[in-house]
C-alpha cells in the first residue's frame, strides 16, 4: 500500500514539472533562460529583464538561480554543460573559469556577433585578455571586483601606502586600543588566499606570468609569504585570519575588530548602511607595496557566456540579450541598485552613475590598475595545488621556499603531463 | 540525589543538542544589522521570519521538501520491506549475495555518481522535476533501509512465521499479516532516517533542479546569500523552520515506536 | 496436508517481493555506479575534451600519489575518532533515554535537533561560531583568539567536534531501537538475584545489545569514511590540506580540476575501502552465527 502510494506521489511529482517544456517554447513564446548569482534585493535586475521582453515580444527571459559560492556555480556547470544540458542559455562566467570553459568548447564563439577587437575597445582593460582567446569572443564582461584595502579612518589619520607603515600603524592602534586586531585579510585555504598572495607578489615588486609559464621560486614571492607569515606571527594579524573568508574577515572589521581589511569593495556598501556602527569611518584606499606605489589589486567579476549547445535559431536573441544586459544603460543600472562595478568603460563616465553611486565611480582607478590572474584552461587545477601550499606557507607548516619549491614541482608536473 | 544528578544530565544534553540551534532562533529574532557586530539595543521581530517566507518563497520550498521526504520515505519502506521481508524469512540462495550488492551500491561516493546520474535523469526526461529527486534519494535510502528492515524482520521468531505459512498465508500475506505489525518499532525508526536523509540532501537537490517552484529547501536556503553576504538572520529563520517539521516527525514516530513496544508485540 | 514451504514456490515469492527493489536500483543506481568505474579507466579531463581508454594508469598514479594517502590517513583517523566518539556519548544518551529521565519527550524531540538541521546550515552555524575573532563563549572560557579552523591540527578535530554533535542522535536512535527490544522480564531476574545496576549493564545489557551496536557502528563507519559535508565546509580542506579526506580529495579533482578520470579512480578507491569495512563486518558476523 504504501509502495502504491510512494509510486504514484512520485510520478504525479515526475509530471508537475514548470512550464518550460524541452524545446523551450511555453504558451508560444520562446524561453530564454538566463543562470546568474543573486545580486541583491532591489528588482533592477528583473527590470532589466522585463525592458528586453518589451522589445521582443515573444521572448520570455527566465532567470535562474545558482548560489552565491564561486565553488558551487562552478560544479554545477560542470556537471550541467559535460551531461550535455540544454535547458539554460545565458549563463555567468567568473573570470578564472572562461578559459577552461572556451577550452571545453561549452561556450559559444560569439565573434560574428562581437568581434575581439569591439570588446577591448568597449571594455576595462585586462578584460579582454581575460574572455578572448584565439582572436575570438567567449564572453562579455558583466561586472568587475578588485581588491582593496580598508581602513579606519577615526584611528589612523591617512591610509598606508607601504607595509611598513600599514603595519606600523596597526601596532599603534593596537597599542591604543585593548580589544582590536590589527590587519585582517583572506587566510582560509581557497582561491581568496590565492588572491591575497598574488597581491602580495606584485606588492613586493614580482611578476608571476612570464610568456605563459607561472612564476613561483622568485624572490618576490619568497618575500610576500614571509611578509604574510609575519603578520601572523607577530600578531599584527590576529590568529583566526588563517580560517578567514572575506565575509569573516568583513564581520570582524564591522565589529570594529581591525584596523585594517583587505576585501573586495562590497563590503563598504555593508559599512555603510544606515544603522551601521562603522558608517562614515571607513575609507577605502589602494593595497599598500614595498615602494610605496598604489598596489595592483586582483582583477575578478564575473561575464555573461552563451550556452554553445543551443539551437542556431536562438543564437541571435541570446546575443541580444547578452548585449542588453552588457549595455551602458544596464550597467549604471546594476551599478546603482547592487553597487556591482560595471565592465564597460563608459558607464564611469555617465553623470548618473557618478551622482547616485560615487563610490563605484571613485573605483575605476582601482580596476584600470587591476591584474588578473593566471589566465589559462587549468586555472582551477592550478589554484587547488597553489592554494595547499599557500596556505602552508603561512601557518607555518612549512617554511615559504619549500612550500615555493613544492607549488613549483606540482605545477610542472601539471603543465608537462598536460 | 539521583534525580539531582539526573537533571543535571538532562540540562547538559539539552544544551548541547539545542544550544546552537537555540542560538539559532535567538539570531532569527533579532534584525541583521545587529549580527555585523556592533552596540545595537535588543530589538526582536518576527521581521526574518516575514522575510524568508515572504521574500524568499520558502513555504513553497518547505512543501518540496517535505514532498519529496515524505514519497522517498513511503517507496523505500513500501519497496524495501517487501524485499527485506524475503531477505529475512523466505527460502533462496545468495542472500548475503543480494543484501551485500544493495549496501555496496549504496557506498558508492555521491560525488562521482552525480554526473552519470544526471544523464540518467536527463534520458528519462525528469530533469527539474521532483520525481528526479525522489528517485536518486530512493537509491540511497533503499539499500539502508533493506539493510535495517532485514535485522528487524530477521528478529521476528521463525515460529511465527512458520505458523502463518501453514496457516495458509503466501509469503506476501505474511508480510502484510505478520511482517509489518511485528516490526513496526524498526519500521518506525528507519522511516525517521530516511525522511531526514532525504529532507536534508544537497547535491542531487542543486545539480537537478532549476526552477524556483521546484527547489529543496537546502538549496533555497543556499540562495539567500547574494554578493557574499549570509543573511544570517533569515537563514537562521528558514533553518529553524525547516526543523520543524523533522522534528515532528521524529516525535510522531518515536510514540509509535515506544506503543508498539509496550505493548510486548515483539517478544512474546 | 501439503507443506507449504516447497523450495520451489518460495523462491518464486522471493523473486517477486524482491523485483521492485532490483529494479529500482539497477535502473537507477547500478548505471552510475558502472560508468564512475568505467570512467576511472579513462583519462578525462573536461577541459581537453579528450576522453581515452588509458586501463590503470589512473590506479598507477594513485598509489605513488602522496595527496591520496594523506587523505586516506586523515579520513582514517576521522572515522576512527569520531565513530568512537558518537558510539560511547550515543549509548551512554541511549541508556539515559531508557532509564526514565524526566522531561522524556522534550529530551527525545531535543537530540534529534542536531540531525535534524540540514548539513549546509549547521556546519557553516559551528563554523561561524569557530571564527568568531576574540569574542563569544570561547573567548569567555579563557580560548582568546585561537584559530580553531585554520591551524593545522585544531581543524581536524574541530571537524570531527562537528560529525560527532550532529550524528550521535543517529547512533543513540538505533541503540535504544535495541535497548527497548530487552524484555523487562531480564531486568527484574536481575534484580531478583541481587545485581548491581553496573553488573546488569555490563553483564546483561551490553551483550544483548550488541548485535545492534555492532551493526550501528559498522553504518556510521561506512557513513564517516565518506563524510563530505562537514569537512567541506568548515574547512575545505584546509589549513594545508591537513584535514583533506578522500571525499574531499575527490570533489576537488573532480568539480574544481575537472578530472573526471582520475576523481572517478579515487572514488573507487574510497569505494573498496568501505567494501573493505563493510566485509569485515560480514565476515564477523558470520563467525558470531556460527559460535
Amino acid at each position: 500500500m504504501a509502495a502504491l502510494a510512494g509510486l504514484g506521489l512520485a510520478a504525479s511529482m515526475s509530471s508537475c514539472r514548470s512550464e518550460r517544456a524541452h524545446g523551450g517554447r511555453s504558451n508560444g513564446k520562446i524561453a530564454l533562460v538566463i543562470k546568474y548569482q543573486p545580486l541583491g534585493e532591489a528588482d533592477a535586475f528583473q527590470r532589466l529583464l522585463r525592458d528586453f521582453e518589451r522589445d521582443h515580444p515573444g521572448v520570455s527571459v527566465v532567470a535562474e538561480a545558482l548560489p552565491t559560492s564561486s565553488d558551487v556555480a562552478h560544479q554545477f556547470f560542470l556537471t550541467a554543460l559535460e551531461g550535455q544540458a540544454r535547458d539554460f542559455d545565458l549563463f555567468i562566467v567568473d573570470i578564472v573559469w572562461v578559459a577552461e570553459f572556451a577550452r571545453a568548447g561549452w561556450l559559444l564563439d560569439l565573434s560574428p556577433f562581437v568581434a575581439p577587437s569591439e570588446v577591448r575597445r568597449d571594455f576595462l582593460a585586462g578584460l579582454g585578455d581575460a574572455v578572448v582567446f584565439d582572436d575570438k569572443t567567449f564572453a562579455l564582461p558583466w561586472y568587475v571586483d578588485t581588491g582593496v584595502l580598508y581602513y579606519r579612518t577615526d584611528l589612523v589619520t591617512h591610509a598606508p601606502s607601504t607595509y611598513q607603515e600599514l603595519i606600523f600603524a596597526a601596532e599603534r592602534a593596537m597599542r591604543e586600543r585593548a580589544e582590536i586586531g590589527g590587519f585582517v585579510w583572506q587566510g582560509r585555504q581557497y582561491e581568496g588566499l590565492v588572491c591575497n598572495v598574488y597581491e602580495a607578489i606584485w606588492g613586493h615588486g614580482g611578476e608571476t606570468q612570464q610568456g605563459g609559464h607561472l612564476l613561483l621560486q622568485t624572490d618576490a614571492a619568497r618575500a610576500a609569504l614571509h611578509y604574510l607569515q609575519s603578520l601572523l606571527r607577530t600578531r599584527v594579524s590576529p590568529p583566526t585570519v588563517t580560517s578567514a573568508g572575506e565575509e569573516e574577515a568583513r564581520r570582524a572589521f564591522q565589529a570594529g575588530k581591525a584596523v585594517f581589511m583587505r576585501n573586495w569593495p562590497y563590503a563598504f556598501a555593508e559599512s555603510e548602511r544606515a544603522g551601521s556602527n562603522l558608517r562614515g569611518k571607513v575609507g577605502l584606499a589602494p593595497l599598500p607595496t614595498v615602494t610605496g606605489e598604489p598596489g595592483h589589486g586582483v582583477l575578478g567579476g564575473y561575464q555573461l557566456g552563451v550556452n554553445a549547445r543551443i539551437a542556431e535559431d536562438k543564437r541571435e536573441l541570446c546575443i541580444a540579450l547578452l548585449r542588453h544586459l552588457t549595455s551602458r544603460a544596464a550597467s549604471v543600472e546594476l551599478a546603482i541598485a547592487y553597487g556591482r562595478s560595471p565592465a564597460r568603460r563608459d558607464a564611469y563616465d555617465d553623470p548618473r552613475l557618478v551622482s547616485e553611486a560615487p563610490l563605484v565611480a571613485a573605483l575605476r582607478p582601482a580596476f584600470e590598475r587591476a591584474r588578473p590572474r593566471p589566465v589559462t584552461p587549468y586555472y582551477m587545477m592550478l589554484s587547488d595545488l597553489l592554494q595547499g601550499e599557500f596556505s602552508a606557507a603561512i601557518t607555518g607548516v612549512r617554511s615559504p621556499e619549500e612550500a615555493l619549491a613544492r607549488a613549483q614541482a606540482l605545477v610542472d608536473r601539471l603543465t608537462e603531463v598536460r | 540525589m539521583r534525580r539531582a544528578l539526573q537533571w543535571c544530565t538532562v540540562a547538559m544534553v539539552l544544551a548541547f543538542a539545542t544550544g546552537p540551534l537555540f542560538s539559532q532562533v535567538v539570531t532569527s529574532l533579532r534584525p541583521d544589522r545587529a549580527l555585523g557586530g556592533g552596540e545595537t539595543p535588543f530589538a526582536w521581530s518576527l521581521a526574518n521570519y516575514r522575510g524568508a517566507l515572504e521574500g524568499r518563497a520558502l513555504g513553497r520550498s518547505l512543501l518540496n521538501s517535505i514532498a519529496v521526504a515524505g514519497a522517498t520515505t513511503m517507496l523505500c519502506l513500501g519497496i524495501g520491506s517487501l524485499a527485506a521481508f524475503a531477505l529475512a524469512k523466505l527460502r533462496f540462495r545468495g542472500k548475503g549475495l543480494w543484501l551485500g550488492g544493495a549496501l555496496a551500491i549504496s557506498m558508492f561516493p555521491a560525488i562521482a555518481t552525480v554526473s552519470p546520474l544526471y544523464l540518467v535523469i536527463r534520458a528519462l526526461g525528469l530533469r527539474d522535476t521532483l520525481g528526479a529527486l525522489v528517485l536518486s534519494y530512493v537509491t540511497f535510502a533503499l539499500p539502508l533501509s533493506l539493510f535495517l528492515l532485514t535485522r528487524f524482520f530477521r528478529e521476528i521468531p521463525d515460529a511465527i512465521y512458520e505458523a502463518a505459512r501453514v496457516d495458509g498465508c503466501t509469503p506476501l500475506q505474511a508480510w502484510w499479516h505478520v511482517g509489518l505489525p511485528l516490526a513496526a518499532p524498526g519500521i518506525a525508526s528507519t522511516a525517521i532516517l530516511v525522511f531526514i536523509f532525504a529532507y536534508n540532501e544537497f547535491l542531487y537537490a542543486l545539480t537537478f533542479t532549476s526552477s524556483p517552484e521546484m527547489r529543496t529547501v537546502p538549496v533555497a536556503i543556499s540562495l539567500f546569500a547574494s554578493n557574499r553576504v549570509e543573511p544570517w538572520g533569515e537563514i537562521a529563520a528558514a533553518s529553524v523552520m525547516a526543523a520543524v517539521p523533522l522534528v515532528l516527525v521524529a516525535i510522531v514516530f518515536q510514540r509509535r515506536i515506544v506503543t508498539a513496544l509496550t505493548q510486548g508485540a515483539v517478544k512474546d | 496436508m501439503q507443506r507449504a514451504r516447497t523450495e520451489h514456490t518460495e523462491k518464486a515469492w522471493a523473486a517477486i517481493m524482491m523485483a521492485p527493489a532490483v529494479l529500482v536500483l539497477a535502473a537507477v543506481a547500478l548505471y552510475p555506479t558502472l560508468a564512475s568505474i568505467w570512467l576511472s579507466f579513462h583519462r578525462l579531463i573536461l577541459v581537453f575534451h579528450e576522453q581515452r581508454f588509458v586501463g590503470f594508469e589512473n590506479y598507477a598514479f594513485l598509489v605513488k600519489d602522496a595527496r591520496f594517502f594523506g587523505a586516506l590517513g586523515h579520513t582514517a583517523y576521522f572515522t576512527v575518532l569520531s565513530v568512537t566518539a558518537e558510539l560511547v556519548l550515543g549509548l551512554g544518551l541511549a541508556l539515559f533515554l531508557q532509564a526514565g529521565p524526566p522531561a522524556r519527550t522534550l529530551l527525545r524531540a531535543a537530540i534529534l535537533v542536531p540531525w535534524a538541521i540540514p548539513t549546509v546550515v549547521s556546519a557553516r552555524m559551528w563554523a561561524w561560531f569557530f571564527t568568531q575573532q576574540g569574542d563569544g563563549l570561547l573567548a569567555a572560557l579563557g580560548a582568546r583568539d585561537i584559530a580553531w579552523l585554520g591551524t593545522p591540527g585544531y581543524a581536524m578535530h574541530a571537524a570531527i567536534l562537528v560529525d560527532v554533535w550532529k550524528t550521535t542522535p543517529f547512533v543513540a536512535l538505533l541503540l535504544l531501537t535495541g535497548l527497548v527490544g530487552i524484555p523487562p522480564a531480564i531486568y527484574d531476574a536481575a534484580a531478583i538475584d541481587g545485581a548491581s545496576r553496573l553488573r546488569t549493564l555490563f553483564r546483561i545489557t551490553l551483550p544483548l545489545v550488541r548485535p545492534v551496536f555492532v551493526v550501528t557502528a559498522l553504518l556510521r563507519a561506512l557513513d564517516a569514511f565518506r563524510v563530505f559535508d562537514v569537512v567541506y565546509v568548515l574547512t575545505e580542506g584546509g589549513p594545508a590540506n591537513t584535514t583533506e579526506t578522500l571525499s574531499v580529495y575527490a570533489y576537488k579533482t573532480m568539480m574544481r580540476a575537472g578530472d573526471f578520470g582520475y576523481g572517478s579512480a579515487l572514488s573507487v578507491m574510497t569505494f573498496i575501502c568501505v567494501l573493505f569495512l563493510a566485509a569485515g563486518y560480514f565476515a564477523w558476523a558470520r563467525w558470531e552465527e556460527n559460535r
